[in-house]
């Protein structure tokens, strides 16, 4: 049997996806379990009852990765998804409501890049009160920028197209122009960009908690587990720091190629290769 | 040619690491030095200026360069270093104490009674770390009398006395941190911010010689500490009960008993909004029987052994062994009892094991430092034991600046200790402007009574049967029969690797905060070979 690339992709999409959904699920299903401390069962190493061994305080880490990596994922989706609306209505709306607008968008966009990442993260999520909540805002309110821009472009050069001139031409208004002509080819370049986002959503949700700026360390969140795992690597206990960092790293990586297969399949120029 | 070149730096590297390895089991090469690794938590940020917190700080220790009036002893009475002679007037208003006259600056000029006015006059103005309200004014009368006029009467100003260094008059000034000059034992000889601090022994100390003669201190973190001593770099650093398991060839693990306590409040009004929008108070633990009950239930040594890996004494109050201790504040853990109470109190346990009143089901928050580990997982272990109560507890980790205010109204992981009475007033006795005390909600008149009383006594000695009936008097106090609105757990071992061959002199009881306090008495460490 011959399988084309389509259909290998839509298996790698299947794939990556069903792993996704099972960690997420898994880990609101053991909320309560990954919050467990029993001092009995404290600093074991890997064995069959407990896949990554237990920490100081006795806590499964397996469940507790799993449930970490589950709260990442949701947490990945809703910046994700916050920051891609955020772009996309600023992308839009720079290109299409005349040069007023356009230089206030870029000097936005500017302004947000101009400052290192990590720190402007850390200032909004502290300003909002650490925890979730600030994490959420703090992620939405920088990583919106890259995809902006990358609209903004897709804009003009669709502005200037001739189907659009004709439209124009004929009467059609800016927002009738946007909804019906516009947004149909910027949905392709949003929907990747948001798959894409994910992955730094995640990595930044880890860090600023390995920071001490996110989530509070009683929290299952990588980046609590991960800072916690350094303290224990010195007196070899590498199974702390390595499952749950793995982990990590596959399902950023997973989500990445998600992002790309989807990306094939729906960008015109490559879907029927 | 490239491969020569390639096996030679091979060869290089190999010899140092071989060299670096057989270094490993040597002694410090003098054998009158050692290397002492602290948390960077301990380096004076802002120098070694009694003003800004050295030695007189949030962590009390000697402070080495500079001399005190007085000493603690290592049952944590009071002796003389510089004073000769001390009294107090019988209204304790007027402290007078004679100095002595063989004491001098590292730079050469003897030190007098004037520059201990000076000190004390200085740091009431200036300190923000310590409070000075009850002095008045210090005032040299000759050149070795001092005399401190009180604004209120302050019994346990020999305490205040010990950990003061005095500076001098003539070279002080606002880099004097940075370059301290003091008669103490020690000379502060180089100091690299964020990396060391190295001490010499003073050789005009009015003193015996410091038996060692330079004392390097390192700033590492935790694991960065537990790596020196397994690379040989340290002669003793400190360490975490985590550790405890790990065995170091030519190191042993030193084991200090301490007053550095872990314990967490329980509000002791009902859940509340002050005018200011605050909210204080708990409807669970407003109830005394709840408290107590809470009190009976937890198991002390069982924490320990969990948390502490054993490395801890059981607290049963915020100055264990003190001079100052009740003895009674002790309990026994049992939970059968501690149920009992909860049922008098109206807390009856509904289906799913958790206890209700009047509809309110017994939930419980402690609250903890989100940087500490060992409070973290003493919450969660006293969360576990509360749940066989029938309370509801859970764990969250928080930042300082919210913590203080949640703990007006829930449980916080607090860590106390100190060698003065002090710490019992400031925890219990009421704030005059709100009428409860300072970190908890709680107020009791008795035992603000007994405090007040004891530092008004002119006598030092009599004013620890005072402070003690404030703990408990036979009817009214702070312990398990009285208000307990304080539950203490675990007075937290300090513990140190230390290198075969170093005898570190005995210990006082440690008070809070795993720094200086262990070079305490490095004049009389040695080694032994």
């Amino acid at each position: 049997m011959r399988i084309n690339r389509r259909t290998k992709t839509i298996g790698w999409i299947a794939l990556s996806s069903a792993f996704l959904i099972a960690v997420t699920l898994l880990g609101c299903f053991w909320r309560e379990a990954a919050l467990i401390t029993d001092f009995s069962r404290k600093n074991l190493a890997p064995c069959k009852e407990y896949l990554f061994g237990t920490d100081f305080m006795g806590r499964d880490m397996f469940v507790r990765t799993i449930t970490g990596l589950s709260l990442s994922i949701r947490l990945g989706i809703l910046t994700a998804a916050a920051s891609a609306v955020f772009a996309g209505v600023l992308g839009i709306c720079g290109a299409v409501l005349g040069k007023g607008a356009d230089s206030f968008v870029t000097f936005l966009i500017d302004l947000v890049m101009g400052i290192p990442h990590i720190l402007l993260l850390i200032l909004i999520s502290y300003a909002c009160g650490k925890g979730f909540f600030g994490v959420v805002v703090g992620i939405t309110l920088t990583h919106w920028t890259s995809l902006a821009r990358l609209l903004r472009g897709e804009v003009l050069k669709l502005k200037s197209s001739q189907y659009i001139q004709i439209a124009s031409r004929l009467g059609m208004g800016k927002l009738q122009i946007a909804v019906n002509h516009m947004i149909p080819h910027l949905l392709t370049q949003l929907f990747t960009g948001l798959i894409l986002l994910f992955p730094h959503a995640i990595l930044h949700e880890a860090s600023i908690t390995f920071l001490g700026f996110g989530l509070s360390p009683e929290e299952p969140a990588m980046g609590v587990i991960l800072s916690e795992s350094m303290k224990y690597l010195a007196m070899g206990k590498w199974w702390l720091a390595l499952f749950p960092g793995g982990l990590l790293v596959i399902t950023v990586l997973l989500f990445h190629m998600l992002g790309d297969n989807i990306c094939k399949l729906l960008d015109p120029g490559s879907a029927h290769e | 040619m490239r491969i020569k070149r390639l096996i030679k730096s091979a060869a290089a590297v190999l010899a140092a690491i071989v060299l670096t390895g057989c270094g490993r089991e040597q002694v410090s090469l003098n054998p009158e030095s050692v290397v002492v690794v602290m948390p960077p938590s301990s380096e004076p940020e802002a120098g070694f200026d009694p003003a800004y917190g050295w030695g007189a700080g949030e962590h009390v220790h000697e402070p080495l360069i500079q001399s005190t009036l007085t000493v603690t002893t290592y049952d944590l009475s009071i002796d003389y270093d510089l004073a000769t002679e001390m009294a107090c007037s019988e209204d304790g208003l007027l402290w007078t104490v004679d100095i002595r006259n063989d004491a001098k600056f590292t730079d050469g000029e003897a030190l007098t009674a004037k520059d201990v006015a000076f000190t004390y006059n200085t740091l009431r103005d200036t300190s923000s770390v310590n409070d000075f309200t009850m002095l008045k004014e210090a005032v040299a009368v000759d050149g070795d009398t001092v005399e401190f006029h009180m604004n209120r009467p302050y019994s346990i100003w020999p305490y205040t006395m010990a950990i003061v260094g005095i500076v001098p008059e003539h070279a002080y000034g606002l880099d004097y941190g940075q370059n301290p000059v003091g008669s103490g034992r020690y000379i502060l000889k180089q100091w690299d911010k964020g990396q060391q601090v190295v001490l010499e022994a003073n050789p005009d100390y009015y003193g015996p010689a410091p038996g060692m003669k330079k004392v390097t201190i390192l700033f590492m973190d935790e694991d960065a500490a537990y790596g020196a001593v397994l690379s040989g770099q340290a002669d003793l650093a400190y360490t975490a009960a985590s550790y405890g398991e790990e065995t170091v060839d030519g190191y042993n693990l030193l084991d200090c008993e301490t007053v550095d306590n872990r314990g967490f409040n329980l509000p002791a009004v009902p859940r509340q909004t002050m005018e200011d929008g605050t909210v204080i108070g708990n409807d669970l633990t407003c109830d005394v029987r709840v408290r107590r009950a809470v009190n009976l239930a937890v198991d002390r040594e069982k924490l320990i052994e969990n948390v502490l890996d054993g490395y801890g004494t059981p607290a049963y109050s915020v100055c264990d062994k003190m001079p100052w201790y009740y003895e009674g504040s002790q309990v026994t853990n049992d939970l059968e009892q501690a149920r009992a109470l909860m049922e008098e109190a109206g807390w009856l346990e509904g289906d799913d094991g958790i206890r209700e009143k009047d509809g309110l089901k017994a939930e419980l928050e402690i609250a903890y430092p989100s940087g500490d580990s060992v409070r973290q997982a003493m919450a969660a272990e006293t969360a576990n034991q509360l749940k066989d109560l029938g309370i509801d507890t859970s764990v969250k980790g928080v930042g300082w600046e919210e913590a203080y205010t949640m703990a007006y109204r829930q449980p916080l992981m607090w860590g106390w200790g100190a060698h003065t009475p002090m710490e019992l007033y400031n925890i219990y006795h009421t704030e005059p402007e709100s009428g409860r005390a300072r970190y908890s909600p709680y107020a009791n008149q008795k035992v603000d009574q007994y405090m007040d009383e004891a530092l008004a006594s002119p006598d030092l000695e009599a004013s620890y049967q005072l402070w003690k009936k404030a703990q408990w008097d036979g009817s009214a106090g702070i312990t398990q029969d009285g208000d307990i609105p304080w539950i203490w757990l675990a007075n937290v071992d300090h513990l140190y690797w230390v290198r075969s061959g170093l005898s570190v002199a005995d210990q006082k009881l440690h008070p809070h905060g795993h720094g200086w306090s262990i070079v305490n008495n490095v004049d009389l460490w040695s080694w032994n070979n």
